[in-house]
């Protein structure tokens, strides 16, 4: 009888040994997404006795925001170029041939403590079969301008919280959202940071390519963005949650709010972009109702982002 | 107070064993035949022992594992126990009350305390259900007993076996039982089938006890519970699976001299795991699992101490435990990524106090009994992040003192009997009120939040009561008050929006000013003839909050009166037990008016020996006239079980 009840016993705790495991939140959170913090050298290239090297976060150039990091050496001397005037300038060709850029900081800063010339670039594309891209750059050192330009692979950007979006304002500008941060969302808060570009229209003739008056990209600057999440999927019948902040400009000219994501999963960022004066640029509201089996709400503007 | 004299007759039966043999033959002293049965039926579950005590109602979602609510108030605060060990149920929406680990067979006794006297195993407002294990004594000659206990209900199928045995003799103490219950879906007054009311447990504990001296002895034990399949028709969701592993190891010291008696030390564990799915339920627009798991580590050491006519308890409880919840939302195709959140973001609550009860014999007929508690509580929310959502500054831990102190006079006079009593005592937020994230509630359809910055619940109490006893007869009556500062419900909030497709909005644990309870209920019992006995008990309550709405979950007025006859070997008993209206309901909780209703039960036994063993036979019938209702706390106004005859057999040996 005794041996029985433990021979029983024992049963039940190797039976109770073995559950449903518990889930690893770690790498829940990162199935989708990856955060890469590292910048490494994404192309290098030789012009006269230069050396020219582009670091990009995990050595890739991929489609949205990508900031840039570009060193010049002198080969003969192996010592770093400083204080050179840096243009920086992508160009985008299409099957047609024809040209076009995307938002970019043309004239790169330089960071006397790293030694590195900074900027971004957002592509709008990926290279294929029928887009190429190439980095048009001219540095001086002392008083002469070297040009060089480089072929470079935009490759596609999996994380869809690295999202962008191309639109033609209210104003018939045509503008860019790129979403910068975060990589790899949490549940909860995060500082959502994007950056936002308008297309300057040339005003003169375009003159020998390439002509940076063409190519004319600028940061839109103490604009508003209204934040508004929601979850796409039908059963959560257009979820949202509490305490989100509307991304304001921050001085790095990145804008900057608060999303909170109450669980992982597919997630809308409705936005409504509104000028210095308050005027809708382009966005609309969007219904706030419970919906149950209806898809979440999606403005006229809005990027859909999944972690 | 029952308790307490309880513990004094048992300290009196050990001083004279101790002058008649010079020897401690029994080191535990508390053996008592089994007690959990009612009147109405002799094989009962541990949720249908419980409801027949004046001051115990019950939250039902379902055939199973009911919420038992102590003086009207839930589980959050009361404190329920299992021999003074903490368990916390690992389901967040509350599908695992403590006494749904046990079993009626693994059982000696259900010790309800009202009010702050409950506070000795650790802080609480409405008092304390301790769930008291089966241990037998010691004894000089080997002995072997047992039980079996079969039977069959036919409104739900369901199918009942319980066994248990146990061995003694002067050094060794086993004591064993399993139990297997398993039932369909029941059906209601209308004949109607209520689907997912089906369920199926097994229950097994073991105790072993072994005398390491003449006045000390070691006791290890350990209980499996596992339930699986088990419908609950009010919710959205069912239990697929699970189970409880509940050990604990003890060391007492009895003390032939000085004014301690008894050193009782106990280390526990105990590991929870409560797996909900809708793996059934092909109409819900989302597939969701919420797997929950709860362990527990805790000591718990008591002094009984006497000297002259005080004698009194001390005991110092510490415990550990750690809360995990998660729901994962499967999106209408399967193929895309699941959603993920945790309803409990790993909790850890850490708590040690000391407590003391002490019991004043003034003289034959006057006792007082005073005592008191201060406890530590820390609580640790590894994934702040979740509570910040809500609350953006919630602080990811917070330590609480929850002091408590509690007095009570009682006196004889003649044939009379009083008592006057008063109690003050702080707990803290549960898990779900502080930590709780989008925890869906079907009975008001709101998800609710919690707030980790809750201020303690402050409970002021008095209470009450007068008796009178005769030969023939007697009648009790009582009555306590309660007065709670800071009193923890869900409101309506404003920001976010449901997460469960069911729920109509979100709703936060926030603290109201105050709000009051008072609970009444009289007893009586009389003699008809020798062999006939009547007993009646009426309880009412009401509930306010601090706009003078009504509390959601108050008994309205009910009764219970039952009429018992035997003769020879056949005992009979016929019971009428029901609530009236439900008038002061309470719409901003999601109540609604509830009509009365009203049970008529029947019940016969007969007893008779195969070869010497004592064996019981009994037949009878719940609601005999297959009345449709649901009570006031059933979950959602799910229909109550219609007929229901039942028939059990049981044997001792």
């Amino acid at each position: 009888m005794k041996y029985l009840h433990f021979t029983l016993l024992t049963i039940c705790i190797v039976m109770a040994s073995c559950t449903i495991e518990k889930t690893d939140y770690g790498a829940e959170l990162g199935i989708e997404t990856t955060e890469f913090i590292e910048f490494n050298e994404a192309i290098t290239t030789n012009s006269g006795d230069y050396n020219i090297s582009i670091a990009a976060l995990n050595g890739t150039f991929y489609k949205g925001y990508n900031e840039i990091r570009l060193k010049i050496t002198n080969s003969n001397t192996n010592e770093l170029l400083e204080n050179s005037e840096i243009t920086f300038l992508p160009i985008l060709t299409d099957a047609n041939g024809n040209k076009s850029s995307s938002p970019h900081q043309y004239n790169l800063t330089y960071n006397a403590t790293e030694g590195y010339y900074s900027g971004f670039a957002v592509f709008t594309s990926e290279t294929s079969t029928t887009i190429s891209w190439q980095l048009y750059i001219n540095f001086t050192d002392g008083n002469k301008t070297h040009a060089v330009n480089e072929t470079i692979i935009v490759e596609e950007q999996t994380n869809k919280n690295l999202n962008i979006t191309a639109f033609t304002g209210n104003d018939n500008a045509q503008y860019f959202i790129a979403l910068v941060a975060p990589q790899s969302p949490n549940i909860g808060q995060n500082n959502l940071i994007a950056g936002i570009y308008r297309y300057n229209k040339p005003t003169n003739v375009a003159g020998v390519f390439p002509d940076a008056t063409q190519f004319s990209y600028s940061i839109v600057d103490n604009y508003t963005l209204l934040l508004d999440p929601r979850m796409p999927e039908p059963s959560m019948g257009n979820h949202s949650s509490p305490n989100n902040q509307d991304l304001t400009q921050q001085t790095n000219g990145l804008y900057q709010g608060v999303v909170n994501y109450t669980m992982t999963g597919n997630w809308t960022l409705n936005f409504i972009l509104k000028n210095e004066q308050g005027q809708t640029i382009k966005g609309t509201e969007v219904s706030t109702a419970f919906t149950p089996g209806i898809v979440g709400a999606k403005g006229e503007l809005f990027i859909d982002i999944l972690f | 107070m029952l308790f307490l004299s309880t513990f004094v007759n048992a300290q009196v039966v050990e001083k004279k064993k101790d002058s008649l043999g010079g020897v401690l033959d029994e080191v535990v002293i508390i053996t008592k035949k089994n007690k959990i049965k009612t009147d109405l039926k002799m094989a009962v579950s541990v949720d249908e022992f419980l409801a027949s005590s004046a001051n115990i109602s019950f939250i039902k979602r379902g055939a199973y594992a009911w919420e038992p609510l102590l003086n009207n108030m839930s589980t959050e605060r009361s404190m329920i126990t299992i021999d003074g060990m903490h368990v916390f149920g690992a389901c967040t929406d509350k599908m695992d009350p403590i006494t749904s680990y046990v079993d009626s067979n693994n059982l000696s006794d259900i010790e309800i305390k009202s009010g702050q006297e409950g506070g000795l195993h650790g802080a609480t407002v409405a008092g304390s259900i301790d769930l008291k294990r089966k241990s037998t004594p010691f004894d000089f000659a080997k002995k072997w007993s047992g039980g079996y206990q079969t039977g069959f209900e036919l409104n739900n199928n369901q199918f009942f076996n319980l066994a248990n045995a146990s061995f003694s003799d002067d050094k060794l103490v086993v004591d064993a039982s399993i139990s297997n219950r398993k039932a369909s879906n029941y059906f209601d007054g209308n004949n109607e089938e209520v689907k997912n009311s089906q369920f199926e447990k097994l229950n097994a504990s073991l105790g072993v006890a072994y005398k390491t001296t003449d006045l000390s002895s070691v006791r290890v034990d350990a209980i499996f519970d596992r339930a699986k399949d088990v419908g609950f028709p009010a919710l959205p969701m069912d239990l697929s699976l699970s189970r409880a592993l509940i050990t604990s190891i003890a060391y007492k010291q009895f003390f032939e001299k000085g004014i301690v008696k008894v050193w009782d030390t106990k280390l526990y564990f105990n590991a929870i795991e409560h797996y909900m799915d809708d793996t059934n339920r092909p109409e819900n627009l989302v597939h969701m699992d919420m797997p929950g798991w709860s362990t527990t580590y805790g000591l718990l050491s008591k002094i009984n101490l006497q000297k002259g006519n005080l004698s009194s308890e001390v005991q110092l409880n510490a415990y550990n435990n750690l809360s995990i919840a998660e729901m994962r939302m499967y999106p209408q195709d399967r193929s895309e990524r699941t959603m993920f959140a945790f309803s409990w973001p790993w909790v850890t609550t850490t708590y040690a106090g000391l407590s003391i009860n002490n019991l004043w014999d003034i003289s034959d007929t006057s006792q007082l009994n005073f005592g008191g508690s201060l406890g530590v509580n820390y609580n640790f929310s590894k994934y702040v992040e979740f509570n910040r959502i809500f609350h953006p500054n919630a602080s990811q831990e917070k330590i609480r003192f929850l002091p408590s102190v509690h007095a009570g006079y009682n006196f004889d006079v003649y044939n009379f009997n009083f008592s006057f009593g008063s109690g003050y005592g702080h707990r803290a937020p549960s898990v779900s009120e502080g930590y709780g994230y989008y925890i869906y509630n079907s009975f008001d359809r709101f998800d609710y939040i919690g707030n980790p910055d809750l201020k303690n619940e402050i409970s002021y109490e008095v209470n009450a009561s007068a008796g009178y006893k005769t030969k023939k007869g007697s009648i009790h009556a009582k009555v306590n008050y309660f007065y709670i500062d800071n009193y923890i419900i869900g409101r309506i909030l404003s920001l976010g929006s449901p997460m469960n497709y069911q729920s109509v909005g979100v709703k936060g644990y926030t603290s109201l000013d105050y709000a009051t309870l008072f609970n009444f209920s009289i007893n009586a019992k009389y003699t008809l003839l020798q062999k006939l006995h009547w007993q009646g008990t009426l309880t009412y309550a009401r509930g306010l909050d601090d706009t003078k709405m009504n509390l959601p979950f108050i008994r309205p007025l009910s009764y219970q009166s039952s009429l018992h006859f035997s003769h020879k070997k056949f005992g009979f008993l016929t019971s009428l037990n029901g609530d009236f209206e439900h008038i002061n309901y309470s719409p901003l909780y999601g109540e609604d008016e509830t009509p009365s209703f009203k049970n008529f039960n029947v019940s016969a036994d007969y007893t008779f020996y195969i070869k010497d063993y004592k064996t019981v036979f009994q037949v009878g019938a719940e609601n005999l006239l297959n009345e449709f209702y649901s009570t006031y706390a059933d979950w959602g106004n799910i229909p109550r079980m219609g007929r229901n005859i039942f028939t059990s057999l049981k044997i001792n040996f």
